[in-house]
């Protein structure tokens, strides 16, 4: 029973499109996020994270609506494993020529091949991701990092601030974090340090979807139904792509699928689905069982620990 | 018991609601929150394997953070989400172990209600705990409604005369407090009942926990107050100037007319912009981008307010020390209402809350984590007069250490000394 965006009968959403009103809740979420991104004005280096997800597509809407009539003064910065989709770089790349703002892509291959990231087979290239936001954050001196990260998606988030102060390491000191007083930011840090900011903190999964229907926000095509091959694995469905080819050719499915998150080729997978356009997601996603990040991340299902140690190390 | 604070809203808009939970472990509290993500459904099924099927071990839901684990502590708040057909609600949880003062500080002020939670098996004569006393006692000092979940009903055969002491306990208790609107509730969070779904008792008609989350009031009776809408930037294209900030209090129109800073300087808003979008209101709670008809010098930390509005050098607040370095004599603090940011000096600690037995410590020269005293403060720069209880956005500040950045202080606006 997740029915909290209700369609007109009252009845459970159905399938089909489903006109969402603009809730009282979106609204205090927009304004939440419009009141934090604002907060950054002071800052002198801000940067925001825009990898072409959903998330960021949301989050740099809301950063437009937040300082329009001029444009926000950030710079996007993606950080790039080498193993992205083509069609979420090609979104990101349009979404930053229509905007106007700076991108700037850093790869986990230069820090690979300068020596400061070793991949081994434990360690996925979206967990290396850390080292080279840690070195684009020191390169540009970047004094705010603004990220789409929701505090529903996993448990070690469910603690984090909207501001999250890190060290001259980066580092996120759990036991340390300063108290959040009624939206009293505490914008303050030392030299060196930076601050990491979540404006989609207090959003869920269906708040998003139920934004990006409401303000018609794009995404790149993978997020709605399309078919493609997978393989299906420990509950998983595997993406047969030219980084990922399938041990087994017989294995091999054609399905119709989508993503509910779009990061690391190698470490993301789509589920079963015949959702082509936000509404349908939005239905699919309210009564979805499976939570976002352990229907399609096969990095923290590895242990439930894993994304508070990836934290501590920097990672978004 | 003030029948409106429960009045059912007739719109068919979903509502936002914040609460927080308060209660030890041993009276359930993370047992019941793990209910209520369960019965609502919004625990999904990885989640939900991931503590087994038992029953009792909903409270591991929310074991917190490795580090945590490790320790063997609860650190700190954590945020968790779920909704039924009438409301979505965030839930702040605040652990009642060590430092529970300034988690219950930080989660209340990110709260609109306070669910407080009491082991019905353990309450012997109508004598609430001390931890009781002690969360009802913050609800009260942070302006918190009150609803009291008497918890394990199961374990004393919902005795209705047992769940009657109690509440008559906590009726006294939140008569000493000044609380009202304070709702009790009988349920087992262990089986469900009263939680999400009605069970357990048929003598109890009253609403379940879960509906009287959702008819609580939260802040929408800050849209009658004054205006105040504290600048946080200037933004301009090629013809016009927009300043943008959170309405915290009131509401505002193209015409109004108001005041701006301690000066009082008056102006009549142009026009009001809410996303982009010009709008012909807006309330308390929406962010905005407004225009004067006029030119103005406006700046962050500025707001914008209805006439007669007053400002302070000196106000008398309840100030709850976070930090773990104690206050220090004499030494200048950052003060941040609204987006203002000035110096600050506590002058006189006028007495110390003991918020277990409501005692007043006069005398006190020092002020340590999780202390919770009556302050006399001066600022360099004029800040809002304006008391907690009647804006709430505008009478608390924070207080900042400007040598280690830390947050040390969450404070409430008492009264103004002009």
């Amino acid at each position: 029973m997740r029915l909290a965006y209700k369609t007109d009968d009252d009845g459970p959403v159905s399938g089909e499109a489903a006109p969402v009103r603009a809730s009282a809740r979106l609204e205090r979420l927009e304004s939440e996020s419009v009141y934090i991104l604002r907060e950054l004005a002071g800052f002198e280096r801000p940067a925001l994270l825009f990898s072409g997800g959903k998330d960021s597509a949301v989050l740099l809407h809301l950063a437009i609506k937040a300082f329009s009539p001029q444009k926000p003064p950030f710079k996007l910065l993606h950080i790039d494993t080498g193993h992205n989709f083509p069609e979420v770089l090609a979104f990101r790349d349009l979404r930053a020529r229509q905007t106007g703002l700076q991108l700037i892509v850093r790869e986990v291959e230069d820090s690979i091949r300068c020596g400061t990231v070793r991949l081994s087979p434990e360690k996925s290239r979206n967990a290396a991701q850390a080292v080279t936001l840690l070195e684009a954050q020191q390169e540009f001196e970047f004094d705010a990092l603004i990220g789409g990260a929701r505090r529903d998606e996993e448990r070690a988030r469910a603690k984090e601030r909207v501001f999250s102060h890190r060290d001259a390491f980066g580092a996120w000191r759990p036991r340390a974090q300063r108290p959040e007083l009624w939206g009293l930011f505490n914008r303050h840090i030392g030299v060196g340090e930076h601050m990491r900011v979540f404006p989609l903190s207090n959003w869920t999964e269906a708040d998003v979807w139920a934004y990006i229907i409401q303000e018609r926000i794009e995404l790149p095509s993978l997020y709605y139904a399309h078919e493609r091959d997978v393989v299906r694995r420990d509950g998983f469905l595997f993406p047969v792509t030219s980084l990922t080819p399938a041990a087994d050719e017989a294995a091999v499915e054609r399905i119709s699928v989508r993503f509910r998150t779009v990061g690391d080729i190698t470490g993301t997978c789509p589920v079963e689905s015949e959702a082509g356009n936000a509404e349908q997601v939005l239905a699919e996603t309210l009564t979805a069982t499976i939570s976002e990040r352990g229907a399609t991340r096969m990095d923290d299902r590895a242990n439930s620990a894993a994304m508070e140690r990836r934290k501590v190390e920097g990672y978004f | 018991m003030d029948g409106n604070v429960f009045a059912l809203r007739a719109d068919a808009e979903t509502r936002q609601i914040r609460f927080m939970t308060a209660g030890s472990v041993d009276d359930g509290k993370s047992t019941l929150i793990g209910r209520l993500l369960l019965d609502s459904g919004v625990l999904m099924r990885d989640q939900a394997d991931s503590i087994g099927d038992d029953e009792e071990h909903l409270a591991a839901l929310t074991d917190g953070l490795e580090a945590e684990r490790a320790q063997g502590i609860t650190i700190d708040v954590a945020y968790r989400y779920f909704e039924t057909p009438r409301a979505s609600f965030i839930i702040a949880d605040a652990p009642g172990h060590e430092q529970y003062t300034r988690n219950m500080v930080t989660a209340a002020s990110a709260s609109d209600v306070a669910v407080i939670v009491i082991d019905a098996s353990r309450v012997v004569g109508g004598v609430l705990k001390r931890q009781t006393r002690r969360h009802a006692a913050i609800a009260a000092l942070m302006g918190l409604d009150v609803i009291v979940a008497v918890n394990k009903m199961d374990l004393i055969g919902w005795s209705q005369e047992r769940f009657n002491d109690i509440e008559t306990a906590f009726a006294d208790l939140a008569g000493a407090l000044k609380l009202s609107g304070v709702v009790c509730v009988p349920v087992s969070a262990r089986r469900g009942d009263n939680v999400v779904r009605r069970g357990g008792a048929d003598w109890w008609r009253g609403p379940i926990l879960v509906e009287l989350i959702e008819q609580s009031q939260g802040p929408a009776s800050r849209h009658e107050a004054p205006l105040r809408l504290p600048i946080q930037a200037a933004l301009r294209d090629v013809t016009s100037r927009f300043y943008v900030g959170r309405i915290e209090a009131g509401s505002v129109r193209p015409g109004d007319h108001v005041v701006l800073g301690p000066q009082a300087y008056p102006a009549t808003i142009a026009s009001v912009r809410v996303g982009g979008r010009p709008v012909l209101r807006a309330e308390a709670g929406t962010s905005v981008a407004i225009e004067f008809d006029d030119e103005r010098d406006v700046t962050r930390g500025d707001v914008v307010a209805a006439p007669g509005v007053r400002y302070a050098r000196s106000v008398v607040a309840d100030l709850c020390w976070l930090d773990e370095a104690p206050w220090t004599k004499g030494r200048r603090y950052l003060l941040r209402q609204g987006t203002l940011e000035t110096q600050a000096l506590i002058e006189e600690i006028a007495f110390v809350h003991d918020v277990e037995d409501f005692s007043r410590r006069e005398g006190a020269s020092s002020l340590s984590l999780n202390a919770i005293a009556s302050v006399r403060l001066a600022t360099r720069d004029p800040i809002l007069a304006d008391t907690f209880s009647q804006s709430p956005g505008t009478g608390a500040f924070a207080l900042f250490d400007p040598q280690t950045n830390q947050t040390c202080a969450a404070g409430m606006i008492r009264e103004a000394i002009t």
